[in-house]
């Protein structure tokens, strides 16, 4: 087993043991499923919602050439700029070199994962920018000094104790008591000192619209309105994948965004921005920047197979829905992107030798695959990725023999009889002190008993008589 | 219409679950069907096709594609079984020559609860169980098969049962094969929760149509002591008044 | 701002050629065929509809007959508020009212700047209102700017009737009208908030912490 696997059994093993995490957990998942329920509600029909935010998604990834030059020609048209990263080092190299022309000293940002993705932070802060976290989730995950949690709601492990003890050793002079609403008070304080003094505010994006050479952000804060309002310069990084074709696309991708991601009609802010404010225009940024980034993603387009993986609109429903997730949570997957998409999309764009083990950690319920609502066939990615990586020759040599020797007994019904009730009578002799194969079972489980006679003796036996 | 019936009875059920499908049959016989077993089945190809070895997992498939070609009607007492020879063997097995038949005994294959109430048209086998019941919804057999309210309707009419809905009843039991040994500590985890909600629910009994959950969720209750028994739905079926109820 | 020369444009020319030659084969689609509408239609009055669903989302909706009214209503809001100056769209309407409505308070307008970040209250027009969602459709153009609807505590929206649309898809068709002539177009369905400590719901995160849509009926 390689270390990163270890480490992840390890890292898994520890927030299984974690009771009072577990259960922080479960309550954060229990309230977002019951939200979830009245957001779905809303909807004559959510299935039919589901269906045609596929065909957007799928219409827009299956033509990304054209609608992304048709994205770039409409920045263009208002006064931005578009710029192509490759990889990682190529947007950070970028972001850093513009703030650093124009005497950018502090930045604020507001959620985006891809940001997390290229670890833009830490670059930054390497230059000596100060950079602050305005999502509030993001925001105390960044005091903390850990990645986020989950992917639309950071902090979710922890409680409000453990937040205020937080902002009460960072933040003293802003907090004036221990509620939730005067924790949120106490950061909004901090923070609107940053929005109004910083030169450059950083955002994500939830969708780039071609037709308009807008991007399309959902929050609920205004920590993002305030990001891409105050700050002389407005930074976009975000992924290829977001281009969608039209504005009125928005019409069913907003809400449905909304109900898969928190359970609401809509976010509080649901946002187009396009290109730096105009001449008659009273405020707004000078510049703006969008930074477009591929990092393994034009790879996996070419993958007709898994390419619908890339059509993810980044609801975290899946996260929510898993069970593995629920019992391990997100830090325990050392990912930027955990849970069933993680776990499908990383192998692709990181590496399957290394990533492989995320997508065989999962029973393929199929939970993720029934509330995705772009439906994407999640779980079936996951088996896709375990598919290629033993026809990459990338599983272990004990694990290939095993499966030859299990198909040379399957292959005959006389062998298998014969090997099962072999293996029958080395369970019953050695019960748990059996070999390796069992102890993982019987660690947390007691071992089925073995019955004396099979199926097919007992109909030898029995049945027999009653059959044609 | 044919009254033959042509058992698929799955390798781990035929080793470690054999009651199962004897009393599978039992049912299927009293409510009027023959039987049929073919000898030479093994195994539909699950473990391999889910670990990714679809090379060896596609041989042992079309063997079992081959096995029950002529059989007009299969019945197997296992949702994931039944939801890998309808829902899999397409995919697994396009581009081959036995593209066709796959596809063709997928339409000819149902897992039990399925056969008795869409194709038998049967909701009351007259059965009897005087116990409180509780039912976990398998994740094949619910989200690839479609199959909810069937095991219900069964269980509603046997007589004397008292049915019991779980909390979060769809929530995987954490077996998913390979996975409880490959990553014992998350489907021990995962099978800790399934028996909380079971514990919780006040049923004397558990049941499903999956006996690969039902060792799962067995070995957790036992492992804890918990006075709560798994029983398989044909078990169930089967069991008649005057019958002793273990 | 000129488009700049294509090395500085980063890896475009690399990257497009993947996606390019990626996207010559196009993947397998999942056709169903759907005849239910999505949302079930508006069947009740707009002004009704805008009201339940705004207040779900803590917005206040007041309706006025006339301008008198909408000025006296507006004057009431600010005179709760806590004393500070006042941010308001430069129209012709607003500077009408503010000597009633704003009374001894600094007022600050969007024709010299935006809101300063101590102002009280932002008051502004808006593009149009969305039955359906109970949203307010905002624009940089022509509600007082960008910050307008996000930098002061309370932000008053002063709308009328007649600019009620039933429903996302008549506010996006409205939204790509509007497009092209303003940098930034948006929906506010709700006061700022937020869950992420504990899931439980915080009204007033960032943003404004109270939303008033005084709404004057059309003649």
């Amino acid at each position: 087993m390689s270390d990163a696997v270890q480490q992840f059994h390890d890292r898994a093993q520890a927030k299984v043991d974690d009771v009072s995490h577990r259960k922080k957990i479960r309550w954060a998942i229990d309230t977002y499923e019951k939200a979830v329920l009245r957001g779905r509600a809303r909807f004559a029909d959510w299935e039919a919602a589901r269906q045609r935010c596929y065909e957007i998604r799928w219409e827009a990834i299956n033509h990304l050439d054209r609608y992304l030059e048709q994205f770039e020609e409409n920045v263009s048209k208002r006064g931005g700029k578009v710029f192509w990263a490759a990889d990682a080092e190529q947007a950070c190299t970028y972001v850093a070199k513009l703030a650093e022309a124009r005497g950018v000293k502090s930045i604020v940002k507001s959620k985006s994962m891809v940001c997390e993705e290229i670890h833009l932070n830490s670059v930054l802060e390497s230059k000596g920018f100060k950079v602050w976290e305005t999502d509030l989730g993001e925001y105390i995950v960044q005091l903390r000094k850990e990645p986020p949690y989950h992917i639309v709601t950071p902090a979710m492990h922890l409680s409000r104790a453990d937040i205020a003890e937080l902002f009460r050793k960072e933040i003293p002079e802003d907090v004036k008591g221990e509620t939730h609403e005067e924790l949120v008070a106490a950061a909004r304080r901090a923070l609107r000192r940053a929005f109004f003094s910083a030169e450059m505010g950083i955002s994500g994006a939830n969708f780039l619209v071609a037709e308009t050479g807008m991007i399309a952000l959902s929050t609920n804060e205004g920590n993002g309105r305030l990001c891409t309002s105050i700050p002389r310069i407005h930074v976009v990084v975000t992924g290829i994948e977001k281009i969608i074709a039209r504005t009125q696309d928005l019409a069913v991708l907003w809400p449905v965004l909304a109900a898969a991601g928190t359970g609401q009609n809509l976010t509080a802010y649901s946002t187009l921005i396009g290109g730096p404010r105009s001449n008659r225009e009273i405020d707004g940024p000078e510049e703006f920047h969008v930074v477009l980034l591929d990092n393994g993603r034009s790879k996996l387009l070419a993958d007709t197979e898994q390419r619908d993986l890339l059509q993810c609109i980044r609801c975290g429903a899946c996260l929510n829905a898993c069970p593995v997730y629920r019992n391990i949570g997100g830090h325990a997957y050392a990912t930027t992107y955990q849970g069933p998409i993680g776990s499908a999309l990383t192998p692709n764009l990181r590496g399957l030798a290394e990533f492989q083990h995320l997508s065989y950690a999962s029973s393929l319920c199929g939970n993720c695959s029934s509330v995705c609502p772009v439906k994407i066939d999640i779980a079936e990615h996951l088996l896709q990725n375990r598919r290629n990586a033993v026809n990459q020759g990338q599983r272990p040599r004990a694990e290939e023999i095993g499966m030859r020797l299990w198909r040379w007994t399957m292959m005959d019904e006389r062998r298998f009889a014969i090997i099962g009730t072999m293996a029958k009578i080395v369970v019953r002799t050695f019960g748990a002190l059996a070999t390796y194969p069992l102890k993982p079972w019987s660690r947390k489980r007691e071992l089925p008993e073995m019955p004396k006679a099979s199926f097919r003796q007992m109909w030898r036996k029995h049945g027999r008589q009653q059959q044609r | 219409m044919t009254k033959l019936v042509t058992l698929f009875v799955p390798c781990f059920v035929d080793q470690l679950t054999p009651q199962v499908a004897m009393d599978m049959a039992a049912v299927l016989q009293r409510v009027g069907y023959d039987l049929h077993y073919p000898e030479e089945q093994t195994c539909c190809g699950q473990p391999a096709f889910n670990a990714g070895f679809w090379g060896e997992a596609r041989q042992v498939a079309e063997r079992f594609v081959r096995v029950f070609r002529s059989a007009e009607m299969v019945v197997c007492p296992s949702g994931s079984c039944t939801a890998l020879v309808r829902h899999s063997y397409p995919e697994l097995l396009a581009k081959t020559a036995m593209q066709d038949d796959a596809l063709d005994l997928g339409k000819r294959v149902f897992e039990f609860s399925e056969f008795l109430v869409d194709v038998a048209g049967v909701t009351d086998v007259g059965a009897c169980f005087p116990r409180s019941v509780t039912y976990h919804d398998s994740c094949h057999l619910l989200r690839e098969l479609h199959i909810k309210e069937q095991p219900r309707k069964l269980l509603r009419n046997v007589r004397g049962l008292n049915f019991i809905e779980m909390n979060a009843s769809e929530e995987c039991c954490g077996f998913g094969g390979v996975f409880s040994v490959k990553f014992p500590e998350i489907s021990g985890a995962m099978g800790d929760v399934k028996a909380d909600n079971i514990v919780a629910s006040g049923a004397e009994y558990i049941t499903a149509c999956d006996p690969s959950c039902l060792m799962q969720i067995d070995g957790i209750l036992r492992r804890r002591e918990a006075p709560i028994r798994t029983i398989h739905l044909s078990s169930i079926l089967a069991n008649t008044e005057g019958s002793t109820v273990s | 701002m000129a488009v700049s020369s294509s090395d500085d444009r980063g890896a475009r020319e690399q990257i497009l050629a993947n996606v390019r030659s990626a996207v010559k084969k196009i993947a397998p689609r999942k056709q169903v065929a759907v005849a239910r509408p999505i949302f079930s239609a508006i069947e009740e009055d707009l002004v009704a509809r805008f009201r339940t669903e705004a207040a779900a989302n803590y917005i206040e909706v007041m309706l006025t007959e006339n301008t008198n009214e909408t000025a006296d209503t507006l004057r009431k809001i600010v005179e709760s508020l806590p004393a500070g100056e006042v941010f308001m769209q430069d129209t012709s309407e607003l500077r009408a009212m503010a000597a009633t409505a704003t009374g001894e308070r600094v007022v600050q307008w969007s024709s010299d700047s935006g809101p300063p970040e101590a102002s009280q209250a932002a008051v502004s027009r808006c593009e149009a209102l969305v039955a359906m969602t109970g949203s307010i459709m905002v624009s940089s153009g022509n509600c007082g700017g960008r910050g307008a609807s996000v930098v002061a505590p309370c932000h008053i929206v002063i709308a009328s009737s007649d600019q009620l649309l039933p429903d996302l898809e008549s506010a996006m068709a409205r939204a790509r009208e509007i497009a092209f002539d303003n940098s930034f177009v948006g929906l506010i369905t709700g006061c700022s908030r937020t869950s992420d400590i504990e899931k439980l719901l915080v009204i007033g995160a960032h943003g404004p912490r109270q939303v008033v849509v005084i709404l004057q009926a059309s003649s």
